[in-house]
């Protein structure tokens, strides 16, 4: 009896030892959703794509029927992928072969050696075949190419060409650009649109992509440029003189204001009181009059101005600036390399791919300058028939890609909160920029920080 | 004898083989964490690669870093207020429902009830209530104005989660919202623990509810209120969802309602300002200071008892 007590002992340790065993090698396996060896998987083969959005499937279905690899892609929140991404790379995870990241990302990518060598792949052919501003994103320090996107992402002024009409007695995009050349002449415009009865912007925040004018850090030190503290006091002006509708960017309102008209309320307005509705009677409502944002904006108008459609043209803001756009690059530990590099030229460098995917996105702006040049005549109906393809290609000639570094996140943020603080009168400047410096020190006490430059 | 001590020998060795998998499993997934972590917070590590040693340097920083000790600020003061509503609350509910006189009915639903928020998500909860309480849209605000309105009074808006004064208490409130069902829970079983001979006899005697609870409910449940206290004051010193959700870096109140665990989560994952070593620091200074807290906590629970 003792004996088989024993017996039993053992076997279910046994068991216990085989499932745990069965458990830890299970773990490691979903992390690449699921994605198995992936080496040598039949067939045409199968490559594993982290994304950071959906696009990539629609790649992945497509490089699938043209060759025959299958193309598992797992999409992963931009706000999850590092972790994610590290955490693969200190496994030694093979699984994965194409990865991805969005430019403020690719500096801290490159330093831990996510991105494996394409120099190495023969990329340096193609240098004159992608937008500049694009290629030089995808290098590192060193100048090894890691990485290339299929899109360009310059910033436009996106705006309502019969209001323009009524207001300015034109709606060319190049007359328009000129009423946003600089910071001065948007606050006079948005003046001029206030008297008229209409509102410049939906926030007060819609000139953040332009306001990138010089990188954060340069050489190891705190860079607040003039630039930067325009863009700081326009906003305050633009709040404190109730020249925006007061939506937050991202908001329903702010939505609903590319459609139609929207409530209008002033910073002091009092919508709880007995009189507002009595004294807001007429003018309750207003029709806004421009949005800033990058190319894929277009899609984002496009889905919500409605009735507005056609009304809407897009023209150059008062620096060239950016946002966005999803880089790919191939796993130091894929063990595909050649299959990667072939799905990287076939998303980014391939003239057909190109023009499948301007047609399926519906107007996504490629990097590929071929593929730009023979869409440059391509006009878009909900913008009044503009040449947009042409537009956006000349702006992403202006891009300077040493404005991004990757301090942008955490500076950029604090600076934001620097101005909500200034504007809602909670700090004056002073107080809010001082806080600001504190701000950045706490955050990286490696970097010279000259204060009296920057609260001059 | 002695071969009888030595077969009891041999039978313990067992119970190390019993063991063994579940001591792997803690070893790898806890211990070596809290000890690489704890070597890590002496170290420069960024994102990966190598850490060079720094000695005590990563806790000098923490300890003399004014946004450290404003997240803890906010963090306790958060946490204070939501405590005090909690339990609070809860402690009302058990003594309406523990009074033999009253004899209220449906306890099982009301459970039920009161738990209820602490089953839905955190982003469900973020996004329920940024809507609820916009400042100009807000339904809440408009529910307040129009009571104003019935008093013929006019209302100024509050910002209720963009104000700095008063985003941190709406914080709070918020989460004494979503736990105070499970503190009632907790409670509520304890005072069924407690034999009805207890209440019926100071019933008899002439005692109020209130003595009956000071002299009677309270002392008995002291252990599970102890529970309820150093639990709430983990969770309570680790919160990080709700605030992080509900308020952005930009918002002008993020310097009010900003916590440790945001603070640490800036270093430790968040692309540009990851660094490692320093959020290790971090990580292992909150720990000191949720076992410094948990210790006075037990002692002022204990003080009774000796």
């Amino acid at each position: 009896m003792k004996h088989a007590t024993k017996v039993l002992a053992l076997m279910l340790a046994i068991i216990l030892g085989l499932s745990l065993v069965a458990c830890g090698s299970g773990s490691s396996a979903p992390a690449a959703g699921g994605g198995g060896d992936g080496v040598g998987d039949g067939d045409g083969g199968k490559l594993v794509v982290w994304a950071l959005a959906d696009d990539m499937k629609q790649f992945g279905e497509r490089y699938h029927e043209l060759t025959g690899v299958e193309v598992e892609v797992v999409v992963i929140a931009p706000a999850d992928y590092p972790t994610k991404l590290q955490t693969a790379i200190r496994g030694n995870d093979s699984t994965v072969d194409i990865i991805m990241g969005e430019p403020q990302m690719l500096d801290e990518m490159y330093d831990y050696g996510a991105f494996a060598d394409l120099d190495a792949l023969g990329a340096g052919d193609y240098a004159d075949k992608i937008t500049d501003y694009v290629w030089e994103l995808g290098k590192d320090d060193s100048g090894v190419q890691r990485a290339i996107s299929y899109q360009v992402t310059p910033a436009g002024l996106y705006y309502r060409r019969d209001i323009a009409e009524t207001v300015f007695g034109t709606s060319d995009p190049v007359e328009i650009g000129k009423l946003f050349s600089d910071y001065d002449t948007i606050l006079e415009t948005a003046q001029t649109l206030k008297d008229a009865g209409y509102r410049c912007f939906a926030s007060d925040a819609e000139m953040d992509y332009f306001s990138r004018d010089e990188a954060w850090v340069i050489d190891g030190a705190l860079n607040v440029s003039q630039g930067r503290k325009d863009y700081m006091d326009m906003v305050v002006k633009l709040y404190q003189g109730d020249l925006t509708a007061y939506c937050s960017s991202w908001s329903t309102p702010w939505y609903q204001a590319m459609g139609g008209p929207v409530p209008i309320l002033s910073s002091d307005d009092n919508v709880w009181s007995e009189d507002f509705e009595k004294e807001h009677a007429d003018d309750e409502k207003v029709e806004v009059f421009s949005f800033a944002l990058p190319t894929w904006g277009t899609l984002t108008l496009r889905d919500h101005v409605g009735e507005l459609s056609g009304k809407w043209g897009v023209c150059a803001g008062p620096h060239a600036g950016f946002g966005g756009g999803s880089f790919l690059g191939i796993s130091e530990l894929s063990k595909q390399k050649d299959l990667a590099w072939d799905f990287i030229k076939f998303c980014t460098l391939n003239e057909e791919t190109a023009d499948w995917w301007i047609e399926a996105s519906e107007g996504d702006v490629v990097s590929l300058i071929s593929a730009q040049e023979k869409h440059k005549d391509d006009e878009n109906p909900v913008y009044g028939n503009q040449k947009l393809y042409a537009f956006w290609s000349e702006q992403a000639q202006y891009i300077d890609s040493s404005t991004v570094t990757r301090y942008d996140t955490a500076i950029g943020e604090a600076w934001g909160n620097a101005i909500t603080k200034i504007k809602q009168g909670e700090a004056t400047r002073e107080e809010a920029i001082n806080e600001f410096l504190d701000k950045v020190q706490s955050t990286y006490p490696d970097l010279t920080i000259d204060r009296e430059a920057v609260l001059s | 004898m002695k071969s009888k001590s030595s077969k009891l020998t041999s039978y313990n060795r067992w119970g190390y083989f019993f063991v063994a998998p579940f001591v792997i499993v803690f070893a790898i997934f806890s211990i070596y964490p809290v000890l690489r972590t704890l070597y890590l917070s002496f170290t420069d590590l960024k994102v990966m690669g190598t850490a060079n040693w720094l000695g005590f340097d990563n806790y000098v920083r923490v300890f003399t870093d004014k946004f450290f000790w404003r997240a803890l600020w906010n963090t306790v003061r958060i946490w204070v207020v939501n405590i005090i509503l909690q339990l609070g609350l809860a402690f009302l509910l058990v003594i309406v429902f523990s009074n033999l006189n009253w004899k209220i009915k449906g306890l099982q639903q009301f459970r039920i009830i009161y738990y209820l928020p602490n089953l839905i998500a955190a982003t469900s909860i973020a996004f329920l209530f940024q809507t609820l309480l916009d400042e100009r849209f807000g339904t809440f605000n408009i529910l307040i104005s129009s009571i104003y309105k019935l008093f013929g009074a006019s209302y100024t808006p509050v910002n209720w989660l963009g104000s700095p004064n008063a985003a941190p208490y709406t914080i709070a409130v918020i989460q004494s919202w979503i736990w105070f069902g499970n503190s009632f829970l907790m409670l509520m079983a304890s005072v069924q623990g407690i034999s009805r001979d207890y209440f019926e006899a100071a019933a008899i005697d002439g005692a109020n509810t209130w003595t009956i609870f000071r002299r009677i409910t309270l002392p008995l449940i002291n252990p599970i209120m102890m529970y309820v206290a150093i639990t709430s004051l983990i969770g309570g010193l680790q919160m990080f969802d709700l605030p992080y959700l509900m308020i952005t870096p930009t918002t002008g109140s993020y310097d009010n309602v900003q916590t440790v665990m945001m603070y640490l989560y800036k270093f430790g994952f968040t692309t540009g300002s990851i660094q490692t070593g320093y959020a290790s620091a971090v990580a292992y200074a909150l720990f000191l200071i949720i076992l410094g807290v948990t210790i006075v906590q037990l002692k002022f629970f204990n003080k009774d008892k000796n």
